[in-house]
């Protein structure tokens, strides 16, 4: 190849890469992003609830209790991550932090839950908190649905 | 052969499973000898190192690379049409198996079925 | 009374598994999605999968011919080649995917590893398969799987709303490719191809002739009906409770949370009992179906009355076919994930294993009598319109919505 051919094929691949780059918002946290993040830790919560609710009233198995708590907290866990490590659209850092938060909130009660799952007090708290949670992942819903002006 | 009357042979005869006089499978028809002026059926012909000349080019030196070249007698075997009893579901021939030098694939001399771990 | 129990049993015994972790995963996430907006599709499926197995039945009873000799026949060689080679790697990641999900199952009743269970479930088949005489085996699973039929109480015990279940059979379509990704995942759960191989070449090891095309039939509308009743009931449970919820069954275990929901431990029991038997049926079937598959094709001696001695090259195949199954299993890739491929490349790959069936089925040089009449003609023939189209929007689908994630 010709070295001005070269330089062509170098330059383009290189604004090739700059706009993939870019266009992958590359650990940018759109505001629908964090919507959907949110709605899934409403959703796990709502999920943990059921398991929870089971335990309280001693109508499940504790290995299923325990390997749904495991499962369940290791996808809140994940979420958390995600939500922390990406850089949120401007305007919404407060709504990210508090979805972090209730996140982790989310995860430390599936790990309750993983540790005490025949027993029915500790049942009976996680389903309350985890109803705490999930409102608070519906606030920060409507917060960020309120702001879409 | 039994029956008489025109048959398609690539319709019905070309890709038919083989079967000895007692019913084991012993392979599929995998090419056909046609041999003559006006052409007729000589053999039929099974095996492995057949494949090759079914495939298209490229694949054609794929199968030749991990299958071998055609071997007579190993990969590739002839069954002369007088062997041929019936052509039913399957192509039915008249002699057993080893009469024929068939059926090797599922022999239990053969070197890999013996290190199966049920023989 | 008597009679018709004893056909019952039969047909329960000729149908294995009535659902596997492909209608599990699929109804469950089709009613957390869309509550009972897919039930149309379910029954589409289910119908297809009857229609294709009644076919492959008679044409296995009249013609004496298992599909993969079908496949041979009709479309040559180097067609039949590729029809093997998708046929086997979806067979392949089904086998895996059952692998798993009987992992799976019993990890949430004994909470001990995934990986070990994986092992321990391959080893459980084969010795299954060595121990049980062979019409034990499909009661076994058959029988187990009818625990499953708690997902009918529960729906039942939740007293939804029945109008707006029954406007979930009124076909709709929705512009939104996660709906239409549902479609096709739904379809292509029901109908997967494994379990019409397999049944075919069983129709074959039973030496079927044209006395059982009645039973055939029996087989094909009441077996696979009682797997639609259960994939619907799957659906309602799930869209009930998990809809209004916002719930997105990622894992297999959701599965069984409405069960205990309405029934406690005791529903949470039989709903996971039923799992584990429906998605053990189908890792046996599937593994067998690739077996089946590839002897048929390459013209092997085949059969599992045969037995290890005078079907070698069968047998090898099959108990690789469960190595390579265990692998994938226990590679890491959540089975459900597995799943998700295995079913929507099973639709893609069916066109070329329904079509040679078809075409055999009507021709009349081959069922002498027994030819598809003109119902039969025209159902097959519209399944087959059905078919290419899912065949063709599967894999974009797929890409579409990552797969259903979204």
């Amino acid at each position: 190849m010709s070295g001005d051919k070269r330089f062509r094929t170098g330059a383009f691949a290189l604004l090739l890469s700059l706009f993939l780059f870019a266009a992958s918002g590359c650990g940018d946290l759109s505001k629908d992003e964090l919507n959907r993040g949110v709605e899934s830790l409403s959703a796990l919560a709502a999920q943990g609830q059921l398991v929870a609710s089971g335990v309280a009233r001693d109508a499940t198995k504790s290995t299923y209790a325990r390997v749904m708590a495991k499962t369940l907290g290791g996808e809140a866990e994940h979420e958390a991550e995600k939500l922390a490590d990406a850089t949120p659209e401007a305007g919404t850092e407060e709504e990210r932090d508090a979805a972090v938060a209730v996140a982790g909130e989310i995860a430390g009660l599936f790990s309750e839950l993983q540790t005490f799952p025949g027993d029915e007090h500790h049942g009976s708290l996680v389903q309350k908190h985890l109803e705490e949670a999930q409102e608070k992942a519906e606030a920060i819903t409507a917060r960020l649905n309120g702001e879409k002006s | 052969m039994k029956g008489s009357g025109e048959i398609y042979v690539v319709h019905r005869l070309l890709d038919e499973q083989i079967c000895d006089s007692e019913g084991k499978r012993v392979g599929r028809v995998d090419d056909i000898e046609l041999r003559g002026d006006p052409p007729r059926i000589t053999a039929l012909l099974v095996g492995e190192g057949l494949y090759p000349r079914r495939l298209p080019r490229h694949l054609a030196r794929l199968a030749r690379r991990i299958g071998g070249p055609e071997l007579w007698g190993g990969n590739a075997l002839r069954i002369p049409w007088e062997e041929v009893d019936e052509l039913a579901a399957t192509v039915k021939l008249r002699k057993k198996a080893e009469d024929l030098g068939l059926g090797m694939g599922d022999d239990p001399k053969r070197w890999i079925v013996r290190r199966l771990p049920w023989n | 009374m008597k009679a018709i129990f004893k056909i019952a049993l039969g047909i329960i015994a000729a149908i294995g598994g009535f659902l596997d972790i492909g209608d599990l995963v699929f109804d469950t996430q089709a009613g957390a999605l869309f509550r009972y907006d897919l039930l149309w599709a379910v029954v589409l499926g289910t119908i297809g999968i009857a229609v294709y197995a009644e076919m492959t039945g008679r044409v296995a009873a009249v013609s004496g011919r298992p599909v993969f000799d079908v496949i041979r026949m009709r479309l040559g060689f180097g067609m039949g080649l590729v029809a093997l080679v998708a046929s086997t790697i979806v067979n392949l990641l089904t086998v895996a995917a059952e692998l798993g999900g009987i992992a799976i199952v019993l990890e949430l009743l004994f909470d001990a590893p995934y990986s070990m269970f994986v092992f321990a479930a391959a080893v459980a088949l084969v010795a299954i398969v060595a121990l049980l005489p062979f019409g034990g085996i499909e009661r076994f699973f058959g029988y187990g799987g009818l625990a499953l039929f708690v997902v009918v109480a529960t729906a039942f015990h939740q007293e939804p709303n029945w109008g707006d279940v029954a406007a979930g059979f009124v076909p709709s379509l929705s512009s939104s490719s996660l709906y239409l990704y549902f479609v096709v995942g739904v379809f292509a759960a029901a109908l997967m191809p494994y379990e019409v191989h397999f049944y075919s070449s069983g129709a074959i090891e039973e030496g079927w002739t044209e006395e059982n095309l009645k039973e055939n039939r029996l087989n094909a509308i009441v077996g696979y009906g009682i797997g639609g009743i259960l994939s619907v009931a799957l659906v309602v449970v799930s869209g009930y409770l998990f809809h209004p919820l916002g719930v997105e069954p990622n894992d297999l275990g959701t599965v069984a949370l409405p069960m205990q929901g309405a029934f406690g431990e005791t529903g949470l029991l039989l709903a996971l009992g039923g799992m584990l038997f429906c998605v053990g049926g189908a890792a046996i079937d599937s593994s067998f179906a690739a077996s089946y598959n590839l002897a048929q094709f390459l013209g092997w001696e085949w059969g599992r009355y045969q037995g290890p001695r005078k079907a070698p090259r069968f047998t090898a195949s099959w108990l690789v076919f469960l190595l390579l199954g265990i692998a994938i299993a226990e590679s890491g890739i959540n089975p459900v994930e597995i799943t998700e491929y295995s079913v929507v490349f099973s639709v893609v790959a069916l066109p070329l294993t329904y079509l040679p069936v078809l075409l055999i089925a009507g021709d009349r040089s081959f069922m002498s009598g027994h030819a598809n009449g003109p119902f039969a003609t025209v159902l097959g023939w519209l399944y087959f319109a059905i078919i290419i189209v899912l065949a063709v929007a599967a894999i974009p689908l797929l890409l579409a919505t990552n797969a259903g994630g979204g």
